[in-house]
């Protein structure tokens, strides 16, 4: 098998790198390009952690290969900032409300409430919790991020106000 | 967990598609959205020496309505079907169902083509196929064909496709006049697989009786299933009368479901004819606004 | 008892203090040990036996060798020569134990089973090559559960041991049978606990390097415990503790799982050496499912007498623990705590117990947030059976029998006391009122007669010993606080935070004993290279152990501080005192030195220091734990049960809960929360599932299900603060909620069944358990 060529663009970036068609994009961020802020939680599609947006939507980065998002435009958690070393309102968000513990599930969390949050500005309780639950956090009991949720809404409309 | 090794190909037509699938036969597998092949092969459940990636072949994917039909391309994402208002109007159905499919990360990359051509017996496009009649369009090496979605689900995880063909469109009739429609499922977590799930599509006449009734099941056989002697009993009946418990116990009377490790099989036949009443009662208070 | 208010808060200790760790794990700059590469490194994978029990007839690796890029495919022949102990310290000299080998030989135990290693240049192609490693195995009959474990006959997982029964201790008191005699009530049941697994999100892993010139190896771990896998590393491998590095930056969770070095990460250490290269290996999660270690597995036999009034008389506790195929430390462990610690929050005037463990052809049993939390299962969901046995609302009971702030201190009839530091009566109070316990069981009724609902309603009231200095190695955390000429502060600590924000909790109380700024503090941890050596982060004892011990040494550099200070402005050292960074004297602000100045001057200008001082401005201060230190909770909850489907609906949960005095109130709260949510998914949807011959049904988070937001209700979290007797005040709330949790859901939803007259005894409680229970009754 050989390896393919593949361009993309990541945070604004061309990227450009080969690999083995049965790469998953998660693996290619991590390994190929060094962006081992998206986590590899389980490999099947379930946890969610590997969530990054292709573009601009929230997908599973481990359930779509590399050489799919050739040519694409990806956001990984290292782009979702404003600018290196500060935190975008979600983020921001998280660390005001505690919804993060270990951190391992949270680039997935941050990528996908930014998504969210850009399509329903002004989530319920209820919308928020079923947003969330392709996310699997095992440290908080989710408390600290349903806040976070609530909370990063606010800081939207703060900055757009 | 890393899948084996495989030589991918990307075509960009349909007739480049059914090539590869015909020149490489059992050795090759078309890939959609890979919401569910991608974890199978990871896990190394399964495994092709040849992909044909269908995200680049043009025309496969879009939303079209026409003389009461609407037309969905094979590729277009699952989460169109809950955000596009022309599909919330023709087929509210399937804009109901949309949201229980896994998760909006799943709907962002999962495809109806690839949901309906994966033929999971627990999932909810095909159930809302066969109780609507949609019209499978099937592009293969010798040309095109249709199947009726009462053709098309032949077993867990088979279809009435060939090797060599693929699905390119589905075709849903444009809701009638005085008809409603639901889908309900009972899953452990929110966007996992139901234990089992309804959906029923139901008309009523001018007199405000059951004209037409359709009633599918999921997640209680290899394949998803019409409840006929339910619909039959409906026909002709006044809401006012029906009795939605009875309706559903009649619906599962012809089913043995199967165990797992989430429910028996006749936990599974009473939680389907549970949550059959429930359909049913919201078709037809629907139908009836 | 005495209680403290959020007024006694300091600057920095008692405040929700933003955490330091969160920036860089928010932006994804985290370094957790997948992220971690080194020049050359290579990557491994387990082959596991895919039967449950088994002879070993032949592994034939000759086709996995010939794979491109494979660099070397190993058994036990090649990895198990010469090997040390493998087992944790802790347990390191326990003679009833099973010794444990990199990769089996002879017979495979379990499904998971290593036996064989493939190194490759990939995990693909590794995973490839594993694939073609024919492992030929004659099956042998698995012993699966504990009937097959304790039938007579039955086939024995390690044959040299004689018996399945691998640990046996009875604590048999006598007088039970005459206290049953003349009790007017004597109750009776078993109640089973179902297998779990701890699932951090970020699984185990290790990349080991062997310098094969210098001798050293170093592992990058994924670990909560730095010094301990240090230790046994060195073991394993022969390489001197000195030339054994151990490094775990950020830790993705590990609950448990993570405290003691596991097999597979020391044979890939192992392997290292062998091969003298750097090797990867990442568990998947299939494996973290199967093979890392499942928890809970328990069977409990509750007898109660009690006299008309349903006070206790005594109580007989039979436990069985299912321990799996291979020790993780010794054989049990955790069956003994649950017969010692039955007696929680009542007072109990008589207990007798007999504690055993079996071996089963199952993935072994290892530690899991409140590792005998039987004990409060078995015990609270016994409180509500017998109190509606005898006709007494299970909140009455428990107001009859808790022990109140007049029976402190009280000793329980295994000899423990407790001090006046603790709460229970209040917490129960306090939770019944917050759920509103009366209307509640008024709306109950209500929903029933009328609507043929089914709500219920739990308690679970606990006691939990925290940061047990009676477990030698884990009794001890050392804190070196270094003060750097500019007045930073940097702490080095033997913990291994995975979650819990040590980062931010250490350096809240430094900077609050320093009375300088908290960005003025860094915390070094998780690196044996830096930190002195520690206990790591475990049994609910890190605020306990590891801030005192930053706060002794904190409150030395303090001293020193204040005696430069002293000599430099010429005042009584006495005199002074500090915050903000500056040191002035009492009553006389404007008189004053910084912080900074003083530690310029303890390395800078030492010839103003006091005569005959010691230059330098640090500390090191090694806190023992106390032999225990006692923490309190109650939970309430409500549900409903839907009759049609078996699906259970937490309505509300609160938790009244004493950790003493709370360093950050918001890590508590998040503490709190997240064990009680894995409560709540063990009872209602985690369950690790084998069939009869030993597979695994759970082997994916398609069936492995882990709770998500959307299941899970808000938990309503309330303090009761009494101090505990250590400097800081400080008790232990890492595994409480999960401790609490699981009975306080399985008394609500056995509540609800009551209205049918449907009896329950068994978790979990997934719909397929309550329509059996449903269905078994006629419903």
């Amino acid at each position: 098998m050989t390896d393919q060529a593949i361009a993309i663009t990541v945070n604004g970036e061309r990227r450009k790198g080969r690999t083995e068609a049965r790469t998953t994009l998660a693996d290619f961020l991590r390994d190929e390009l060094a962006l081992t802020g998206t986590h590899v939680g389980c490999e099947h599609g379930v946890c969610g952690a590997c969530t990054v947006l292709l573009d601009g939507e929230a997908v599973r980065s481990c359930l779509v290969l590399a050489v799919q998002a050739d040519g694409a435009d990806i956001t990984t958690i290292e782009g979702i900032g404003p600018e290196p070393g500060r935190l975008g309102p979600v983020q921001q968000a998280f660390m005001e409300c505690h919804g993060l513990q270990c951190g391992f599930c949270t680039p997935g969390f941050v990528v996908s409430v930014t998504s969210f949050l850009a399509e329903q500005p002004a989530p319920t309780d209820d919308e928020i919790r079923e947003m969330l639950s392709g996310n699997i956090c095992r440290c908080t009991g989710y408390q600290g991020i349903v806040a976070a949720v609530h909370r990063a809404t606010e800081l939207i409309e703060e900055a757009t106000a | 967990m890393k899948p084996g090794p495989f030589e991918y190909h990307a075509p960009h037509t349909v007739a480049d598609v059914t090539a590869l699938l015909a020149e490489h036969g059992d050795e090759c597998k078309p890939l959609a959205g890979g919401q569910s092949l991608v974890p199978m092969l990871a896990l190394r459940l399964t495994g092709f020496p040849h992909l044909v990636d269908l995200n680049r072949v043009d025309g496969l994917s879009g939303v079209e309505r026409s003389n009461g039909t609407l037309v969905i391309g094979a590729i277009t994402r699952q989460r169109v079907l809950e955000r596009d208002p022309q599909i919330a109007e023709a087929v509210p159905l399937l804009a109901r169902a949309a949201p229980l499919i896994g998760h909006f990360q799943i709907r962002n990359r999962g495809t109806v083509g690839g949901s309906l051509a994966h033929a999971d017996p627990a999932s909810e496009l095909p159930a809302v196929a066969l109780a609507l009649g949609a019209t499978f369009d099937v592009a293969g090496p010798n040309g095109t064909r249709s199947i009726a979605a009462a053709d098309f689900f032949t077993g867990t995880w088979s279809t009435a496709l060939e090797p060599d063909e693929i699905v390119t469109a589905v075709s849903f009739p444009v809701r009638g006049e005085r008809t409603g429609s639901a889908i309900h499922e009972m899953a452990r977590r929110h966007g996992d697989f139901a234990i089992a799930g309804a959906v029923a599509n139901m008309s009523l006449d001018a007199a405000g009786r059951v004209s037409a009734a359709a009633i599918s099941l999921f997640g209680v056989a290899s394949t998803p299933v019409r409840a006929t002697g339910a619909e039959a009993a409906l026909v002709g009946a006044a809401p006012a009368d029906i009795n939605t418990l009875e309706i559903g116990r009649l619906a599962l009377a012809d089913q043995e479901p199967t165990d797992d490790i989430h429910a028996t099989g006749p936990q599974r036949a009473r939680i389907a004819a549970h949550v059959t009443g429930i359909v049913v009662a919201r078709a037809l208070e629907e139908a009836g606004r | 008892m005495t209680t403290t208010d959020a007024g006694s808060a300091g600057r920095f200790v008692g405040q929700s203090v933003r955490r330091k760790e969160d920036p860089r794990l928010l932006t994804g700059r985290g370094t957790y040990v997948d992220d971690m590469s080194l020049p050359g490194m290579l990557h491994a994978c387990f082959v596991r036996s895919n039967v449950a029990h088994g002879r070993i007839v032949s592994i034939d690796c000759d086709a996995a060798r010939a794979v491109d890029g494979v660099v070397a495919v190993l058994t036990g022949t090649e990895l198990n020569v010469g090997r040390g102990s493998m087992q944790p310290t802790l347990m390191f000299e326990d003679a009833a134990n099973v010794a444990v080998q990199p990769l089996t030989e002879g017979t495979v135990l379990f499904v998971g089973d290593p036996v064989a290693l493939v190194v490759a240049e990939s995990r693909a192609v590794a995973e490839d090559a594993a694939e073609l490693v024919e492992v030929n195995i004659d099956m042998l009959e698995a012993v699966v559960g504990f009937d097959a474990a304790l039938l007579e006959g039955a086939p024995l997982v390690h044959p040299d041991k004689g018996a399945n029964v691998g640990q046996d201790m009875p604590v048999i008191m006598p007088g039970w049978d005459e206290i049953k005699a003349d009790a007017a009530h004597v109750v009776s049941a078993t109640f089973n606990q179902h297998r779990q697994t701890n699932v951090p999100m970020e699984t185990r892993g290790i990349v080991a390097s062997f310098d094969p010139a210098s001798g050293e190896l170093h592992a990058y771990l994924s670990t909560q415990n730095p010094h301990e896998a240090r230790l046994v590393l060195s073991r394993v491998t022969g390489v001197p503790e000195h030339l054994v590095r151990v490094t775990a930056r950020d830790v993705g969770g590990g609950f448990g799982q993570k405290m003691f070095l596991f097999r597979d990460e020391q044979t890939i250490g192992a392997a290292a050496v062998y091969l003298g290269r750097s090797i990867k290996w990442i568990e998947d999660r299939r494996e973290n499912l199967i093979a890392s270690n499942h928890a809970r597995a328990d069977r409990t036999t509750v007898e109660l007498a009690l006299d008309a009034d349903g006070k206790l008389l005594g109580a007989f506790v039979d436990e069985v623990e299912d321990a799996g195929a291979w020790p993780l430390g010794s054989m049990g462990g955790a069956a003994p705590a649950v017969g010692a610690y039955f007696t929680g929050a009542y007072k109990l005037p008589f207990l007798s117990w007999h504690a055993r463990a079996v071996w089963t052809n199952t993935c072994q049993r290892g530690a899991y947030r409140g590792p005998w939390m039987m004990e409060t299962t078995a015990r609270e969901q016994m409180v509500d059976y017998a109190a509606r046995a005898i006709g007494m609302d299970p909140w009455e009971w428990r107001r009859r029998n808790v022990v109140k702030d007049a029976d402190l201190p009280y000793t329980t009839p295994m000899f423990m006391t407790y001090d006046d530091s603790i709460s229970p009566d209040a917490t129960l109070e306090q939770a019944a009122q917050v759920i509103d316990y009366d209307a509640f069981r008024a709306e109950q009724r209500r929903a029933f007669e009328s609507e043929g609902r089914l709500l219920g309603v739990g308690l679970s009231l606990y006691i939990e010993p925290c940061a047990m200095g009676m477990m030698d190695p884990l009794s001890t955390e050392t804190a070196n606080v270094r003060v750097m000429p500019s007045g930073k502060v940097s702490v080095a600590l033997g913990t291994g935070s995975h979650g819990q924000g040590l980062e931010t909790t250490m350096a809240q109380v430094v900077a609050e004993e320093l009375g300088i700024d908290i960005d003025d503090v860094i915390v070094v941890q998780g690196d044996t290279a830096s930190s002195p050596f520690g206990r790591g982060t475990g049994g609910s004892g890190s605020a306990i152990i590891g801030a005192n011990a930053c706060r002794l040494a904190s409150a030395a550099v303090r001293d020193k501080a204040f005696a430069i200070a002293a000599q430099l402005m010429e005042a009584a050292a006495n005199d002074l005192e500090v915050s903000d960074g500056r040191i002035t004297v009492k009553g006389t602000p404007a008189r004053g030195i910084d912080f900074a100045e003083v530690a310029r001057v303890a390395y800078l200008e030492t010839a103003k220091l006091p005569e005959g001082m010691e230059a330098s401005l640090e500390a090191t201060h090694t806190y023992k734990a106390p032999p225990v230190t006692w923490a309190n909770a109650c939970h309430a909850c409500t549900v409903e049960v839907d009759r049609y489907t078996g699906l259970v609906k937490i309505l509300r949960y609160v938790v009244s809960e004493d950790c003493g005095k709370m360093i950050n109130p918001a890590i508590v709260d998040g503490q709190i929360a997240g064990g009680v949510v894995q409560g709540i998914g063990g009872v209602l949807f985690e369950h690790m599932i084998y069939d009869p011959d030993g597979n695994p049904l759970a082997t994916t988070f398609m069936d492995y299900l882990l709770p998500t937001a959307a299941e899970i209700p808000t938990i309503e979290i309330h303090h009761i603060e009494t101090p505990a007797p250590n400097p800081g005040g400080h008790k232990g709330v890492g595994e409480g909620g999960a401790i609490g949790a699981p009975a306080c859901v399985f008394n609500a939803v056995a509540d609800a069944l009551a209205l049918l007259d449907v009896t329950i005894t068994d978790q979990p409680l997934g719909p397929r358990e309550v329509l059996d229970a449903l269905m078994a009754a006629g419903h």
